[in-house]
């Protein structure tokens, strides 16, 4: 296997909405790396704070969100300390993201050619013609039938398969070496999920970097190379995705993986319901986060540690008991 | 005993074309079903595929373009709306989006007390120890009675919306994608809750979804759907082990496996999207691996496959063994 170097590496993440005593915060401490040719996933239930770490590599959390703690360094770059202008030459150049709601992630009144050619033409300095020379390319490579016709094309007029197709071509067009994903087969049906699952496949294969936000584990099984879970705003365990699957440690991943049905099931098998919901306040929890809900809780009176830099990291106490 | 009987069920929709050349689509067409007494019969299919529409009709809330509805041997289809509306009790329908069909002005106790009131099977004097009956029975606390919906979870939202059409005492349950908005903890809670109600209560149940693992989980049989077509039906525990129509196979094949060596099994990947429907044949036609010239001919009825067990097939073609699936009879 070749030398993979990290690309991006978060550490020590602290996100907080709103300031002063008012603040809550909902990101602590999140660790996580991402190489070049690797896709990593972070899993978790809504409200878990997977999408707003998400959003603060590519600078942009909501008005009221910010960073108060950490790092998160890509291609040798701490992207926290560059000014808004710095910032803007990264991002949709050497990274790029892609959104769950294709529906309003492409401009409904702007054909595809031109929304495809415009980041081209601003970050590379390409004319108009060798812009669309390039998106025509682009769009045929992520499998869109007749590409010249659908440059001429409104976003209304493509299948949601097809938008989503346009969104990683568009987020491609630049060259990045990442991709951050949020989502992006959610919203999509069975054999189109399918095939854009192949397509990330292919992508990572050629070299991105993808960092893959969702919520189900098929998907992980499916795609991941590493994943990271994601709990209450901390990270809690992560591992390849092999060793994940089949020897989950922290009782949140054993729960999230025993409550998804499979097509094979026997018939006798019941589903674990976790108990409860994710808390909605759960920066002002002492102790672990999780243990309301965990079955395997006794005594977790003190907030778990987490090594970042571990093999497999796993926030749980009793880590050998679980 | 059969408790819901559908025959030839189609609707058509026009998308567009002009007033002399208008454009059809056949959302449902020609639908065969017949749902037993106690059963759980699950629908699959992409987007698009009719199978919510097959609900909206069977629930009355839109009149078939043709075929025939029947609810334990009463044609309902043809019915006046008055009575109809009698016999609405029976039949029962929970939607995917518990935040819009919840009135957000009313306190849960009155959402679940309504109905029952409207149609005469409670008083208002007991109207309040049902309600604390039924919020028990879907696995809610007594104290959520006062709570409005926004001051509900989305599972616990769908937990109501279960126990307003559960307090009618249906014969007849519709169930259209009701865990696909939730979180997969929640999915699971939900999904066990049906599976013990079905025991407790004896339930017939439609359950619609996308998800063919959490549709096969609650079923006992399944029909698959493409293009407004009902394509395959089989027992639910064995359908997706031995498909006998090519896009079954191909839905199994796209669901996500977990197990590493499994993966590597050659899979059935279908080519282009759903939508373009070829002008004679089989639905599947163009986008099916295995198409042959004979398939332009297909009519796409249902038929026995081999080995039986009210197996039904809709693909003419033979999918022989080391294609996963069963042989036609």
């Amino acid at each position: 296997m070749e030398a993979r170097k990290p690309l991006l590496e978060i550490r020590d993440l602290d996100i907080a909405f709103g300031r002063g005593k008012k603040a809550v915060q909902c990101a602590d401490g999140v660790s996580l790396t991402v190489n070049a040719g690797e896709i990593v996933c972070v899993v978790g239930e809504s409200g878990c704070g997977k999408s707003i770490t998400a959003l603060s590599v590519m600078g942009l959390l909501p008005r009221q969100g910010h960073v108060t703690g950490g790092s998160i360094r890509f291609d040798g770059r701490e992207l926290l300390t560059l000014t808004e202008r710095e910032m803007d030459k990264v991002r949709g150049r050497d990274m790029a993201m892609i959104f769950q709601d294709i529906m309003y992630s492409l401009n409904p009144v702007l054909t595809i050619g031109l929304q495809m050619t415009e980041g081209m033409q601003r970050h590379l300095g390409m004319t108009r013609e060798a812009a669309q020379a390039r998106a025509v390319q682009l769009l045929g490579k992520v499998g869109i039938p007749d590409p010249a016709g659908a440059m001429r094309r409104f976003p209304h007029q493509l299948s949601g398969g097809q938008r989503q197709r346009v969104m990683i071509a568009m987020a491609l067009a630049c060259g990045p070496k990442l991709l951050i994903a949020d989502e992006p087969t959610t919203a999509l049906d069975m054999t189109v999920q399918r095939q854009i699952l192949l397509l990330l496949r292919q992508l990572r294969d050629e070299g991105l970097g993808v960092l893959l936000i969702t919520h189900d584990v098929g998907v992980v099984a499916e795609l991941a190379d590493r994943v990271v879970v994601m709990y209450a705003g901390q990270c809690v365990e992560a591992a390849d995705t092999q060793t994940l699957l089949t020897h989950p440690q922290h009782p949140y991943t054993q729960a999230l993986m025993a409550a998804v049905p499979g097509i094979d099931d026997p018939k006798e098998r019941r589903l674990y319901a976790i108990p409860g919901a994710v808390p909605e306040r759960y920066d002002t929890m002492e102790g672990c986060r999780f243990a309301p809900r965990c079955p395997h809780a006794e005594g977790c009176g003190k907030q778990p540690g987490y090594d970042a830099e571990a093999a497999h990291p796993v926030r749980c106490e009793r880590r050998e008991d679980a | 005993m059969n408790m819901l009987e559908i025959r030839g069920l189609r609707k058509r929709y026009r998308t567009g074309g002009t007033l002399l050349h208008p454009v059809y689509l056949d959302a449902v067409d020609g639908v065969d079903l017949t749902v037993r007494e106690g059963e759980f019969f699950g629908v699959v299919g992409e987007s698009g595929c009719g199978k919510s529409t097959l609900a909206r009709l069977i629930m009355g809330i839109e009149a078939p373009t043709a075929g025939e509805v029947w609810l334990k041997g009463q044609r309902i289809d043809s019915l006046p709306e008055r009575q109809r509306r009698r016999l609405r009790p029976k039949f029962q329908m929970v939607f995917q989006d518990s935040g819009s069909s919840l009135n957000p002005r009313k306190r849960v106790i009155d959402l679940i007390a309504e109905p029952m009131l409207y149609h005469r099977m409670t008083t208002r004097r007991e109207a309040k120890s049902r309600v604390a009956e039924l919020l028990a029975l879907v696995g809610l606390p007594e104290d959520m009675m006062d709570r409005y919906p926004h001051e509900l979870s989305g599972g616990q939202r769908q937990r109501v919306c279960l126990a307003r059409a559960l307090g009618l005492k249906p014969e007849l349950l519709v169930l259209d994608e009701p865990v696909s908005a939730l979180d997969v903890s929640v999915q699971a809670q939900i999904l066990n809750l049906l599976r013990d109600l079905q025991a407790q209560l004896k339930l017939t149940c439609i359950f619609i979804g996308h998800g063919l693992a959490a549709v096969r989980y609650v079923s006992q049989r399944m029909g698959v759907m493409y293009m407004g077509r009902m394509v395959e039906i089989g027992d639910a525990q064995t359908l997706f082990r031995t498909p006998a129509h090519p896009y079954t196979r191909a839905l199994v094949d796209a669901a996500p496996v977990m197990d590493a060596q499994k993966r590597e099994a050659p899979r059935t990947a279908l080519s282009g999207e759903l939508g373009r429907r070829p002008e004679s044949g089989c639905p599947l036609l163009l986008r099916c691996p295995y198409a042959e010239a004979a398939c332009a001919r297909e009519d796409g009825a249902l038929q026995p496959v081999q080995g039986g067990g009210g197996h039904l097939s809709a693909c003419m073609r033979a999918m022989t063994p080391d294609e996963g699936g069963a042989a036609r009879a």
